[in-house]
C-alpha cells in the first residue's frame, strides 16, 4: 500500500527514537480486537522507513493483524523523562533481517538496560524482558505517516511537528 | 484461569502498562497506562486523566489490550478487556485518586496527573506472553501465615483496650509493620480520634482528623482501603493539620489539639476501615518510610484483621449489654492527699484541663467531668459502662456510640499524663476512678476564657 504523505523524521527525532527507549507496537484484528507487542530495538533507514524488531513467538497476533490491516502504531518512551512519541503507518510488512540487525538488537538491549538500571530495575530483569532467540527475531517495517507527542501533559496526543521535540535528546544508544 | 496474584503484582509494580486500542476507522493506538487497579476477578480499572485518543477509541470500540510486566519475574501478560463504564465518585474512584496522587508525586507529574474518572473494564481473557522469566523471590513476610498468627491472638483479648494492643503488637511481631495506629470514628462529629499507636515518638492518643482528610479520612468516608506506594503531600498530614488546629483553637485560649503522630516523611501508607454495622467503627492505619512497602496481599491481610477487630468490638459491646461482672468490694482505698489540683471544664467543647495542661475534650472530656462531679459530691469511685451510657450528663451522640473506645482514649490520656486522676478496670464493663490528690473543680461557662 503506497503511503501518500510520509512523515519526515528529522535527525533529532531519529536520535531520540534510537536512544534505547521502551518500544511497543500495536495493531488490530478484523473483529476490532487490538493487538500489541514489545519491540527489541529499531532501525531507521535514510529513506525514513522505520523497522522494529520483534520476537516471533510473542508477536503472532500483532504480525497477523499487521499483515491483514497493514496498520501499525509504534510508541517510543524514555522511562527516566517520560518523553513519549507515537508513530503511525499504514504500510506495515515483515521483511527479512538485514546484516547488522542482530548487532542492532544487542546494542538496544544494552542501551535500554543502561537507561533502566538507574531507575531501580535490575539488569537481569531488563535482560529477561528483552530476551529472545536470534532465530526468532522478526523485522516489521513501515513508513510513518503521522507522529504524535505523547509525553504526559497538556500537549499529549498533539501531532508532532518536525523539529518540535522539546529539550535535549537522550544520550546516543552507544556502539 | 485469571492469574489474580500476578495481575495485582503487575498493577502494583513500577512498570507502566501499555494500552492498545483500535479506532472505528481501523487505526491502532498505543499509550502508556498511568495507573491500573485490580477490582475483582472479573474487573480492573484504569485511570482516565485526559480526553485522549485512547478515550476516543474506547468510546467507539470498547475492546482494549493491556500489556503488563511482572515487576519481579519479567513475565509479560496481555489482558484483553472490554470497557464497561466510568466512575467519577465513590470508593473505586477515591482509592485510585489517592494512589494516582502518589504516583504523580513520585514521577514528578504532580499537577499533570489528575483523575477525571476510574474506567472500569471487564477482563475477558489473560494471556501469558512467551518469553524468558526470572523465579519469583519469596517474600520476607508471608502475609497469610502472619495473618493467621495475628488472628489467633485477637480473640484472647477480653476488652477493647487489650484488643487494640494485641492488634498493633501483632502487626509489629508478625508483619514487621512498625508504624501503626487505630483511629475510632465519632460519626456525629464526623471526626476520627486516635486510641492506640505504635512506633511514634508520642502516642498521639486523642489526636483527631476530619472524615475525608488524608488517606485515613478518605478510607473512613468511602469505606474502602486506601494504599499509597509513593507518598504525596496531597494526602500528607502535616501543615493541614496545624492549620486545622489554629482554626479550631479556643479563641486564643490554650491549644487543645494533640498532634497527630504520623511519620514526617512516609513512603507508603495503608488505611483500612474497621467495619461496623453502618459506618466503619474506625480505621487501622499503617505506614513506612519505604516506598512500595505494602503489597496487595498485605492489604488483604489487614482487611481480614480489621474485619475480625470490628466483630470483636461489637461482641464486647453486646457482652456489656448482657450484664456486668460483679464488682470486687472496694478495698481500703487511700484517699486524696497532697496539694490540690485545679480541674477546669470548658462547656464550649467539653475540654478538660488538669492544672494548666489540656487533657481531653468532647465526649471523653464530658465523661471525665461527670465522673469527677460524682466523686466530689459523694466520694464515689466505682462506675459501670452501662450506667455511664444511660447518664444524660454524658450526652452520648447516640446509643450505639462506641463508649468503650472513648473510655480507652480517656484511660490512655490519663495514664500518659501520669495524672493524679486515673481510671482502673475492675471487671467487664466496670472501672474505678482513682483520685490521688484533692481537686478544685471549676466549670467554665461557654464563652469564658
Amino acid at each position: 500500500m503506497p503511503t501518500a504523505n510520509p512523515f519526515r523524521l528529522d535527525p533529532e527525532l531519529v536520535r531520540f527514537m534510537t536512544g534505547g527507549l521502551s518500544i511497543n507496537t500495536g495493531s488490530g484484528s478484523a473483529e476490532g480486537l487490538p493487538s500489541q507487542c514489545r519491540a527489541f530495538g529499531v532501525r531507521v533507514d535514510p529513506t525514513g522507513r522505520v523497522t522494529v524488531f520483534l520476537a516471533g513467538a510473542q508477536a503472532a497476533d500483532l504480525l497477523r493483524d499487521a499483515a491483514r490491516s497493514r496498520a501499525l502504531a509504534v510508541v517510543f518512551s524514555d522511562p527516566p523523562t517520560h518523553r513519549t512519541i507515537q508513530l503511525k503507518g499504514r504500510d506495515a510488512r515483515v521483511e527479512p533481517l538485514r546484516p547488522g540487525d542482530l548487532a542492532e538488537v544487542r546494542a538496544y538491549r544494552e542501551a535500554f538496560t543502561r537507561r533502566l538500571v538507574p531507575l531501580g530495575f535490575t539488569a537481569p530483569l531488563v535482560l529477561a524482558l528483552l530476551d529472545c532467540p536470534d532465530d526468532d527475531l522478526m523485522a516489521l517495517t513501515f513508513t510513518p505517516e503521522a507522529a504524535f507527542d505523547q509525553t504526559p501533559g497538556a500537549h499529549a496526543g498533539a501531532p508532532l511537528l518536525p523539529g518540535a521535540l522539546d529539550g535535549a535528546p537522550p544520550d546516543p544508544a552507544g556502539p | 484461569m485469571i492469574p489474580t496474584r500476578a495481575l495485582r503484582d503487575c498493577l502494583d509494580g513500577a512498570i507502566p502498562g501499555v494500552v492498545s486500542t483500535w479506532s472505528a476507522d481501523g487505526t491502532p493506538n498505543v499509550a502508556y497506562m498511568s495507573q491500573g487497579q485490580y477490582v475483582d476477578r472479573q474487573h480492573l480499572a484504569l485511570s482516565y486523566q485526559f480526553f485522549n485518543r485512547t478515550r476516543q477509541n474506547i468510546l467507539a470500540n470498547p475492546r482494549v489490550t493491556l500489556g503488563l510486566i511482572h515487576p519481579q519475574t519479567a513475565q509479560q501478560y496481555r489482558v484483553h478487556l472490554t470497557y464497561q463504564r466510568t466512575e467519577t465518585e465513590g470508593p473505586l474512584f477515591e482509592s485510585m485518586k489517592a494512589k494516582l496522587a502518589g504516583i504523580a508525586s513520585h514521577t514528578g507529574m504532580s499537577g499533570v496527573f489528575r483523575l477525571l474518572g476510574a474506567d472500569l473494564y471487564r477482563i475477558d481473557r489473560v494471556e501469558a506472553v512467551p518469553g524468558t522469566t526470572l523465579p519469583l523471590p519469596a517474600p520476607a513476610v508471608d502475609p497469610l501465615s502472619a495473618l493467621r498468627a495475628c488472628m489467633e491472638r485477637l480473640p484472647l483479648s477480653h476488652d477493647t483496650e487489650s484488643l487494640l494492643d494485641a492488634l498493633l503488637d501483632g502487626l509489629v511481631e508478625h508483619f514487621d509493620i512498625r508504624h501503626t495506629l487505630v483511629m475510632m470514628l465519632d460519626p456525629a462529629r464526623e471526626r476520627l480520634y486516635t486510641v492506640a499507636s505504635r512506633g511514634y515518638e508520642t502516642s498521639g492518643v486523642g489526636s483527631e482528623l476530619q472524615v475525608g482528610e488524608g488517606v485515613i479520612g478518605v478510607a473512613a468516608r468511602e469505606r474502602v482501603p486506601i494504599r499509597i506506594s509513593h507518598m504525596t503531600s496531597e494526602y500528607a498530614y502535616g501543615l493541614a493539620m496545624r492549620e486545622g488546629a489554629q482554626r479550631q483553637g479556643l479563641g486564643g485560649l490554650v491549644d487543645t489539639e494533640i498532634p497527630f503522630p504520623g511519620l514526617a516523611a512516609p513512603g507508603s501508607q495503608l488505611a483500612v476501615p474497621i467495619p461496623g454495622p453502618r459506618e466503619p467503627l474506625g480505621v487501622l492505619f499503617v505506614e513506612s518510610p519505604t516506598d512500595m512497602r505494602f503489597s496487595h496481599a498485605e492489604e488483604d491481610a489487614l482487611v481480614a484483621l480489621a474485619a475480625q477487630v470490628g466483630a470483636l468490638f461489637r461482641l464486647f459491646l453486646a457482652e456489656l449489654e448482657l450484664g456486668e461482672e460483679a464488682v470486687a468490694p472496694a478495698e481500703g482505698e487511700p484517699g486524696p492527699s497532697g496539694p490540690p489540683m485545679r480541674v477546669r471544664h470548658y462547656a464550649a467543647n467539653d475540654s478538660v484541663f488538669l492544672g494548666d495542661d489540656y487533657l481531653i475534650k468532647g465526649v471523653a472530656g464530658n465523661i471525665l467531668w461527670t465522673l469527677l462531679q460524682d466523686h466530689q459530691a459523694s466520694g464515689r469511685t466505682q462506675f459501670s459502662n452501662r450506667e455511664l451510657r444511660a447518664d444524660p450528663r454524658v450526652r452520648l451522640p447516640d446509643q450505639s456510640d462506641n463508649l468503650e473506645a472513648r473510655l480507652v482514649l480517656l484511660h490512655r490520656r490519663l495514664a500518659e499524663r501520669q495524672a493524679c486522676v486515673q481510671l482502673e478496670k475492675t471487671g467487664r464493663g466496670r472501672f474505678r476512678l482513682r483520685v490521688d490528690c484533692p481537686l478544685e473543680m471549676e466549670d467554665m461557662a461557654p464563652g469564658s476564657v
